[in-house]
């Protein structure tokens, strides 16, 4: 087919499902992932480097902007937990009826939020 | 490749808008996708007011009316008009499917149509699916059983038949092949959702011999591997099949058998 044909719309017109949406979001927050767990690897690397260094970051988590950053965090890795659940038992062939993908989607949208906020305040000592 | 932008040639402008001349309450816009390529404009979205107190019920009537009634130059395929021959497979209201199985009451607000995603585009709503023929047949999707006798029956049994539902159904309308996101970036190696349903069909089949070379020649990192189980094929097949199972099943056979 030569050049001077267009080519149809894609992404730009297709409508989101809700499997569409769990797997472009599980693909960011892995990415996501990667990141967070560098850093928290270097963060514990400038442990080594003593006391200053930590209390440094430790003043950074404190603010707001990192607290942000730790919920983000955890929101994403439990995100990617629970979607490679439904990946795994996918793998296994089981799941694939149209309403089953869309329940096991919205579990896992939902599902890492509810964890989240679980999670947030099993931090602050409510639960 | 992912590629997010349209190319400079493919940008989609605002076209002509059709008002409705028959005086009918009852009136819905209908947005559709226009390219002439005996021009060398950018492709448009003629916008159609159709009367819809004189209309079945289907998304194809609506273009039939179109094409009888307001604008005899809109180029689209269509055949059977019952789901069989798959020729109408477009984009309907961001989504898949046939227009001749597709209730327009079932898509809210105006009506856009599209041809099929990431498709060069030949005229209007007429999608180029030489590619997915192409790959359809890399597959070899025919009968191989050498050792067996040709003039004699072969014989399956009901289980054995039983496996083929779901499968052979398919129409080839490749309403789920382009709505694949896999697919539109890696098309030209990812052999997608309709054309791996049927390398499915002929892997499970019993008659055939030749499962395990089928198999082998599937199981490559771009022809099967892309599938990252989006099921955006599956709610896009207007017959109710289940390619991103299929795929699965070739998956969880190539894990599990030594090949």
């Amino acid at each position: 087919m030569e050049d001077k044909n267009p080519l149809s719309p894609h992404i730009q017109i297709y409508r989101w499902q809700v499997s569409s949406l769990v797997s472009i979001a599980h693909r960011i927050t892995g990415i996501i992932n990667i990141l967070g767990i560098t850093i928290i690897c270097f963060w514990i690397s400038l442990l080594l480097l003593g006391e200053n260094n930590y209390g440094m970051i430790n003043m950074f988590l404190n603010s707001f902007f990192g607290k942000f950053i730790i919920l983000g965090l955890t929101w994403s890795f439990l995100f990617q937990v629970l979607s490679e659940i439904r990946h795994l038992i996918m793998d296994m062939g089981y799941g694939f009826e149209l309403q089953t993908t869309k329940v096991t989607g919205l579990i896992v949208i939902f599902g890492s939020i509810i964890l989240t906020i679980i999670f947030y305040l099993i931090g602050k000592n409510f639960i | 490749m992912v590629q997010i932008n349209l190319p400079d040639n493919s940008k989609v402008q605002k076209g002509k808008y059709f008002k409705d001349k028959t005086g009918s309450k009852n009136l819905r816009k209908v947005n559709v996708y226009r390219w002439d390529p005996s021009t060398g404009d950018n492709p448009r979205i003629d916008t159609y007011e159709v009367d819809m107190e004189n209309c079945p019920s289907k998304v194809l009537d609506i273009l039939n009316k179109i094409k009888n009634e307001i604008d005899p130059t809109i180029a689209y395929r269509r055949s059977c008009a019952h789901g069989v021959c798959g020729s109408c497979a477009m984009n309907m209201g961001g989504k898949n499917g046939l227009a001749c199985t597709k209730a327009h009451a079932e898509i809210d607000g105006d009506i856009d149509i599209y041809p099929l995603p990431h498709l060069k585009v030949k005229k209007d709503l007429i999608g180029d699916l030489d590619g997915l023929y192409k790959q359809y047949q890399s597959i070899e999707p025919w009968l191989k059983s050498n050792s067996k006798s040709e003039t004699k029956e072969i014989f399956q049994s009901k289980e054995d038949r039983e496996k083929l539902d779901g499968a052979y159904e398919c129409i080839m309308c490749a309403c789920c092949s382009t709505s694949c996101p896999s697919y539109w970036w890696n098309g030209d190696k990812y052999l997608g959702p309709a054309v791996l349903l049927q390398a499915y069909r002929w892997i499970v089949d019993s008659r055939d011999e030749e499962r395990e070379s089928r198999l082998k020649k599937v199981a490559d990192e771009l022809k099967l591997y892309r599938c990252h189980t989006i099921l955006n094929c599956t709610s896009a097949c207007p017959k109710g099949l289940n390619p991103a199972k299929a795929i699965a099943e070739i998956k969880k056979m190539l894990a599990t058998a030594n090949i």
